[in-house]
């Protein structure tokens, strides 16, 4: 493989070496976290459905724990490489660090292909996975939860052979469980609330009125749906959202200049955040072309629908209006993007911080489990607004005390944490 | 017709008319039913009904003459209006049926009657007709009965009285069993029986020169053996003498019966008796029969007939048919067929399918209990040729002629055909058997379907090309039948619509004439709510043509499975996705993550609504939430989500209303016996009908229905395509040899080839991103379903893109094909994802799938090609020139002056191959001229037909002494395949032939057919000649092969020699 192909960890690595040049690390702290801490290679022999035995291949990477037992999901895919894998845990790391919860860096994964396996065979790998490293994960050690094709289901088989292994309840050794198998509630609004409390703190720091705002949206799934209701419901009025069509393979935007109501909304939706047409029409929703929301004369955009929907092209038809950018969705904005933000003088909450409600609440999920004791509703979404609003300003405050960029901000504040810690524990 | 032009009341007044026929017609259809009725009982009842149906009851009067009685209607009298007919039985007059109006009505003209009541007055006396010989045969039978079971004493005397008998009857009959009778006494050895055998030969031959002197014979028995009656009073007496009398009653028993079914053998053999007639003598003779063992002989025979009468010529479809149908299977059969006057129609190929299909699983099963609750829906049937009696009574012959209009054309009038149709009459026969099935349907809904007979001839499945009706059947009698007989005129309708036109004219089928037979059948199902449905139903087919892992074998099956009435299943929707099943690997889904799970499952249920009489569409949480637990079996349909978790609902808590319901199906697979039952039905049917099989079933939530059965390569877009040899290399553009799955692929103009090697080197995220937006682009500008996209890995990958390309399926949903390329990179073989990432979506487009591994031994792929050739991209998307060194767009008709590619696919010999090749359109009508060119079904016997014509044009006839030369079989009735043999007859002259020159001669043309043969399709065989050599006396004689030189059916067809 040549120098030039895409490499998730290398690419991972040069982006923390930006930030350490930022931090003036000194090398042995760059050594130590350029790289993971800890890594687990091992083989899960399954006995197959026809009879035959095929052995799979696993890994654990435990990035950095300085600040708690390591945190990250389990995927399942057929071209799993150790290098993406490295990656992924070492992003974990940083996104635990930027929302301040006690929580380090990990992944893992099997190679295998789920499309290929029978759910009994995919539960045997599942608890083979957990019987390789029973000694090495757990509650106080490595909290496991759902990634790419991993859901539920698998978290229960793992926990149970967990439990089997170690002669005892502990729940929280992994997060993603059911709502009375040891999940939190709060989890499906985590990400969309946790968008607007620090959307919310955003408006204050620069002297904007929430309920004086109006703002676009882009998709309208889990995220975007309680971004838009509390949103809404702080005052703000949402003229448009836009959302993917199924039968017509294409998005459309649906816009009312008087402002979304969200209830109206949500209920002439089906489960994959499709907008019925007619209804919306009759509704008095004008519906316009999928690419329209982002030239909407507004005072904020929040895209959180997929990866890449703001780039070069579509950045500069963004209006003067708009002031903040709340990217509720992993990735959405290209770099070419981001230098018309600079140019703009528009404000940006990463992704990185504005989405990192699900981890928190996952986080939460672990506690509760630990604890046995499981709270209500309004008491995650207060403990995660307090979370959210905290991260956000420590994040804004080094933005505004070190003239960064609020993108490179959340990393700076992220990675100097861990640093810290590390010294801190006298490890460097 | 003016009927539009008369006013209303008119329009009204004749409707009452029809209404009022119908009854008196169906009244005493009910009257003659009751056999154990007698002559003068029924024939009294059947005068005094006769007036209501009449257009002026009040003054109408009935008299039916038979034999020499007369029965007569209320208040006789005769008068000078009148209409008549005559009652036949066995085409003798027994008797006349005369109508009369007794006073002059104002408007009556020079004939009072109207045309209807000449019709209905036929139909009448025919009944009653039949009525009596069924009535006599009856007697008849019972009388032999009677004299059977009381005689033990009188034995002697009583086989005597049935000679007696027979003797005064039927003189034929008579003489047949005394002839019989003296060669079972000669065969004892008895020698007076000896010899008045050798008399009777010599008195025989005497007969022509009946005045010769017969100077060597002095035995006086020889003049008296002209007297028949003392011949037969002798062998009689002889009988008598060394016979058993128990031995020649049961003998005398077993003869005549004999004789009987040979009248039945000789009726269905008869192509010129129509299936009324076979109808009518198999339940006549059916009693004898289902007593008496027939000889295997005579019963195989019959029932070849009975198969080819009523079903196909097709002798595939009779051999098997043979070893499990009964000839009781067909007695059953004729009462659930509505027959037109005279038809010499057949049942089409969905109803010999269904037919074959439940016989095959009545005997296959007998005796396990795996199948017992396995049914199949009440039918009723119309042969193909009612459509030609309905157009003829409706003077509609002209619509036939539609078919070689403009497509445009018929599109265009297609509407007021359904129209025309839809306004035009049945006969009163007709409308009466449809009266007659309703009544045994009562008011369970039903669905009209076609049963084309191209259909199982040609390899062509018009399946969803012509329609099939639902109905609702309720509401009073008069309504229900109106609303069939509007189905079924708008099933006929459907024969002239534009696309199955349209599809018969590409496949060069459109000078066959397209009769159509029609099923009706009970809708499985219950009533739930408002709402009639079954719980599920679905498609199963013996190969999986959709194979989502490299795990499932071809042989795994596939199943499609949908809540409420099948049509989802058996249609492709695009937007709603039935559940996917491999019955042999039921635990390998296609959907795995719990997005997928959550998408991929039905979102909308056909069912028919009870209140509005409608076919109609639900979105499924309407209807799960509005019955609930009234939707049978509805527990093991359902999964619950819940925090991204799914899960069957356990116990009565589930909350229809509220509850994030999808449909999976999950009990139903895990928890009963549904799919190893549908396992061994395949399994069972695939044996049975020696190949594999697409079956249509059905489930009211407690027992399983097949609803349809058929050959599974009959149906066109998964027939295998012939893989020619001869295409030159530097034509291929690149081979398959693993996880084929059969489909057609359209002649493809475009390529979009994203470079496996450049895309792998590319080194930021956003370039690859690019790469796809690039690609989706090109998706929407590039002509629909005739590019195909050929890519690294896997399309579709989320995250790690580097392994494909990062699209969603609406970034490729217009391809036609979509191929991933497993490259070798360094040291490893990307693992190819099948297009688990949007499977089923591209299943229900009927976007096809081949996975490519380019590095493999004997596979072909031709880089050249690829690199060489010029890269549209900078014109098409000039802002993603940029990206030119991954991406090549390749305008394959300007590469490659004027060709396209095309893909052709074989799962059977696993093989694929994409080359260039001359485009279709512009050479239709030059078959054997023309390379490479796809070869659609028609092709193979019109190949094979021509060659022998060749060859008989060729062969030096008179040197090799061929008085004829015939074709017959598969290539002669135009359903050859691909590996089927050329089945000739060669008549020669025993005398002047050299049979080993000629064989010699044949065994060339064989050799070379059979090589041509292999270039164009890929099937390998010893010679493709199977020669049979007949001589004079063969044919004379009609020995074996001879007997299909002027058969009465599928005779051989005589080929024109050269000189």
């Amino acid at each position: 493989m040549g120098d030039k192909n895409f490499n998730a960890y290398q690419m991972a690595q040069s982006q923390f070496d930006k930030v350490a040049d930022i931090l003036s690390l000194d090398e042995p702290t760059r050594q130590l976290l350029r790289e993971p801490l800890r890594e687990y290679h091992f083989s899960i022999p399954v006995k197959m459905d026809d009879g035959t035995t095929k052995i799979f291949k696993g890994f654990r990477v435990q990035h950095n724990d300085a600040f708690g037992p390591s945190k990250g999901g389990i995927r399942f895919h057929p071209m799993e490489t150790i290098d993406t894998v490295r990656a992924l845990a070492m992003w974990m790391t940083w996104k635990c660090a930027v929302v301040g919860i006690p929580l380090g860096g990990g992944k893992g994964g099997v190679i295998c292909d789920p499309h290929n396996l029978s759910m009994r065979e995919q539960e045997n790998i599942c608890r083979g996975w957990v019987r390789q490293l029973a000694k090495n994960v757990g509650p106080i050690n490595d909290v496991p939860a759902p990634d790419v094709m991993t859901n539920a289901q698998h978290m229960l088989w793992m926990l149970d052979e967990f439990e089997v292994i170690h002669g005892g309840k502990q729940p929280g050794f992994i997060t993603g469980k059911p709502v009375g198998m040891g999940g939190s509630l709060g989890r499906t609004e985590a990400t969309g609330f946790g968008v607007i409390y620090t959307l919310r703190e955003a408006c204050i720091k620069n002297k904007i009125k929430i309920e004086e705002t109006t703002a676009a949206f882009q998709g309208f799934g889990n995220v975007a749906q309680h971004a838009l209701q509390l949103y809404t419901k702080l005052g703000g009025k949402a003229i448009c959202v836009s959302s993917w069509d199924q039968k017509d393979q294409t998005s459309y935007t649906f816009k009312r200049d008087s402002g979304i109501n969200y209830d109206e909304l949500k209920k002439i939706t089906d489960k994959f955040g499709g907008i019925d047409k007619t209804e919306a029409k009759k509704l008095g929703y004008e519906i316009l072309d999928g690419d329209i929301w982002i030239e909407q004369k507004v005072d904020i955009l929040i895209p959180a629908a997929l990866e890449n929907q703001v780039r070069g092209d579509n950045a500069v038809k963004i209006a003067d209006t708009v002031k903040i950018i709340a990217e509720g969705a992993n990735g959405p904005t290209t770099p070419d993007a981001d230098k018309i933000f600079q140019e703009k003088g528009i404000f940006v909450i990463p992704d990185f911080l504005a989405n990192a409600g699900g981890v928190t609440c996952s986080y939460f999920e672990q506690v509760q489990s630990n604890m046995n004791y499981f709270w209500t509703k309004e008491e995650v979404l207060t403990k995660l607004d307090n979370i959210m609003s905290d991260a956000f300003e420590a994040v804004y405050n080094t933005a505004v005390k070190n003239k960064l960029y609020m993108r490179d901000a959340a990393y700076v504040i992220s990675i100097s944490k861990v640093a810290h810690a590390c010294k801190d524990r006298g490890w460097l | 017709m003016d009927e539009k032009t008369q006013p209303a009341d008119n329009l009204v007044k004749e409707l009452e008319e029809r209404a009022k026929e119908l009854n008196c017609l169906y009244k005493i259809e009910e009257i003659l039913n009751h056999s154990e009725l007698s002559f003068e009982e029924a024939f009294d009842r059947v005068v005094k009904s006769i007036p209501a149906g009449w257009q002026y009851p009040e003054i109408t009067r009935v008299k039916l003459e038979y034999r020499d009685k007369i029965f007569t209607s209320e208040n006789f009298s005769e008068s000078d209006w009148f209409q008549n007919c005559e009652i036949k039985v066995n085409n003798n007059t027994a008797g006349i049926i005369t109508v009369f109006y007794v006073k002059s009505v104002i408007e009556f003209k020079e004939d009072p009657f109207l045309k209807e009541e000449h019709k209905l007055l036929n139909s009448i006396a025919e009944r009653i007709g039949n009525f009596i010989l069924h009535k006599e045969t009856f007697t008849y039978i019972s009388e032999l009965q009677n004299k059977q079971d009381t005689a033990t004493d009188e034995q002697k005397q009583k086989w005597q009285v049935v000679l007696d008998m027979l003797r005064k009857t039927d003189k034929p009959l008579f003489n047949t069993i005394i002839r019989k009778l003296l060669h079972n006494l000669c065969w004892q050895e008895i020698k007076e029986a000896q010899q008045l055998l050798k008399e009777a030969g010599i008195e025989q031959k005497s007969d022509n020169d009946y005045d010769d002197d017969m100077f060597d014979e002095n035995k006086p028995l020889k003049k008296k053996s002209v007297n028949n009656v003392q011949f037969a009073n002798t062998v009689i007496s002889l009988a008598d003498e060394y016979i058993s009398d128990d031995e020649i009653l049961n003998k005398l028993q077993k003869w005549i019966f004999e004789d009987k079914c040979s009248g039945l053998v000789k009726a269905v053999e008869t192509l010129e008796t129509s299936l009324n007639e076979i109808s009518e003598t198999l339940r006549k003779y059916y009693p004898l029969i289902s007593n008496g063992d027939l000889s295997p002989s005579i019963e195989k025979g019959l029932k070849v007939s009975l198969i080819r009468r009523f079903f196909t010529d097709q002798t595939e479809y009779i051999s098997i048919a043979k070893e499990f149908v009964e000839i009781s299977d067909f007695y059953e059969l004729i009462d659930r067929i509505i027959l037109p006057p005279k038809s010499y129609g057949k049942l089409g190929g969905k109803s010999a399918g269904m037919f074959l299909a439940s016989k095959i699983i009545s005997k296959k099963t007998r005796g396990s209990d795996k199948f017992k609750n396995i049914k199949i829906p009440k039918t009723w049937f119309i042969p193909s040729d009612g459509i030609m009696q309905f157009l003829h009574y409706n003077e509609l012959e002209e619509v036939i002629e539609q078919k070689y209009k403009e497509i445009e054309e018929i599109r265009r009038e297609y509407p007021h055909i359904v129209q025309i149709f839809k306004n035009s009459d049945f006969t009163p026969e007709f409308i009466n058997g449809v009266s007659v099935a309703l009544d045994d349907f009562g008011e369970s809904p039903l669905v009209v379907r076609s049963s084309s007979l191209l259909e199982d001839q040609f390899g062509a499945a018009f399946s969803g090309k012509y329609k099939s009706l639902f109905i609702a059947n309720k509401g009073t009698k008069a309504e229900r039948l109106s609303a069939l007989l509007d189905a079924i005129s708008e099933v006929y309708a459907s024969t002239f619509g534009p696309d199955p036109i349209e599809y018969r004219a590409e496949r060069n089928l459109l000078d066959f004439h397209e009769e159509m037979g029609i099923m009706i059948q009970e809708v499985v199902g219950t009533k739930i709510g408002k709402y009639y449905m079954p719980a599920y139903a679905g498609v199963a087919f013996s190969n999986n043509e959709f194979r989502w892992s490299p795990r499932i074998k071809r042989e795994d099956g596939l199943i499609r499975l949908v809540p409420g009435l099948g049509t989802r299943a058996v249609d492709r929707l695009g937007d709603d996705y039935p559940i996917l099943l491999a019955p042999g690997q039921p635990n390998l889904r296609v959907n795995v993550s719990f997005l997928e799970k959550r998408k991929y499952t039905p979102q909308y249920i056909d069912v028919i609504d009870l209140n509005t009489n409608e076919f109609e569409t639900h979105k499924i949480r309407n209807i799960i939430a509005e019955t609930g637990n009234e939707f049978p079996g509805i527990r093991n349909m359902i999964s619950i989500v819940k925090d991204n978790h799914i899960t069957q609902p356990i116990g009565l808590n589930t909350d229809y209303d509220n509850d994030d319901i999808i449909l999976t199906f999950e009990g139903l697979i895990n928890n009963t016996t549904f799919v190893s039952q549908i396992k061994f039905l395949l399994e069972t049917l695939q044996e049975g009908m020696r190949c594999p099989v697409d079956l249509e079933f059905a489930s009211n939530g407690t027992d399983f229905y097949i609803l349809q059965c058929r050959s599974q390569t009959k149906s066109r877009e998964i027939q295998p395509d012939p893989i020619p040899r001869d295409i030159p290399r530097k034509k291929i553009i690149f081979t398959a040899n693993k996880y084929v799955s059969n489909g057609k692929v359209p002649e493809i103009s475009h390529i979009v080839y994203v470079d496996p090697e450049t895309y792998n080197d590319i080194g930021s995220k956003e370039e690859l991103v690019e790469i796809g937006r690039a690609v989706s682009k090109l998706n929407k500008i590039l002509p629909k379903r005739r590019f195909i996209l050929m890519g690294p890995g896997r399309w579709g990958s989320r995250g790690d893109i580097k392994l494909g390309v990062n699209v969603t399926y609406s970034d490729i949903n217009n391809t036609s094909m979509l191929i991933e390329i497993a490259k070798k990179l360094g040291n490893y073989t990307p693992d190819l994802s099948f297009g688990t990432h949007f499977f089923q979506d591209l299943v229900e487009a009927s976007i096809r799938y081949l996975p490519l591994y380019p590095d493999e031994e004997e596979v072909i792929f031709n880089e050249p090609f690829f690199r060489k050739s010029e890269n549209m991209l900078k014109y098409l998307l000039p802002e993603y020139s940029h990206l030119e060194e991954v991406i090549k767009v390749i305008d394959v008709t300007q590469s490659a002056e004027g060709q396209i590619l095309r893909i052709l696919i074989n799962a059977e010999l696993e093989e694929a191959v994409a080359f260039l090749n001359e485009p279709m359109k512009n050479k239709i009508s030059e078959l054997d001229t023309s390379e490479y060119v796809e070869w659609q079904p028609s092709s193979y016997w019109q190949w094979r037909y021509k060659m022998a014509e060749r060859m008989a044009e060729l062969v030096p006839a008179e040197k090799f002494g061929i008085k004829g030369f015939y074709i017959f079989g598969s290539s002669k009735n135009a359903n050859a395949g691909p590996s089927s043999d050329i089945d000739l007859i060669v008549h020669i002259d025993e005398k002047n032939t050299d049979i080993e020159k000629l064989n010699l001669w044949f065994e060339g043309w064989s050799e070379c057919l059979s090589e041509l043969n292999y270039l164009k399709t890929g099937y390998q065989s010893e010679g493709l000649l199977d020669i049979h050599y007949v001589t004079d006396e063969d044919i004379k004689q009609r020995t074996s092969f001879a007997s299909k030189i002027g058969a009465i059916t599928d005779p051989a067809k005589q080929l024109k020699l050269g000189k």
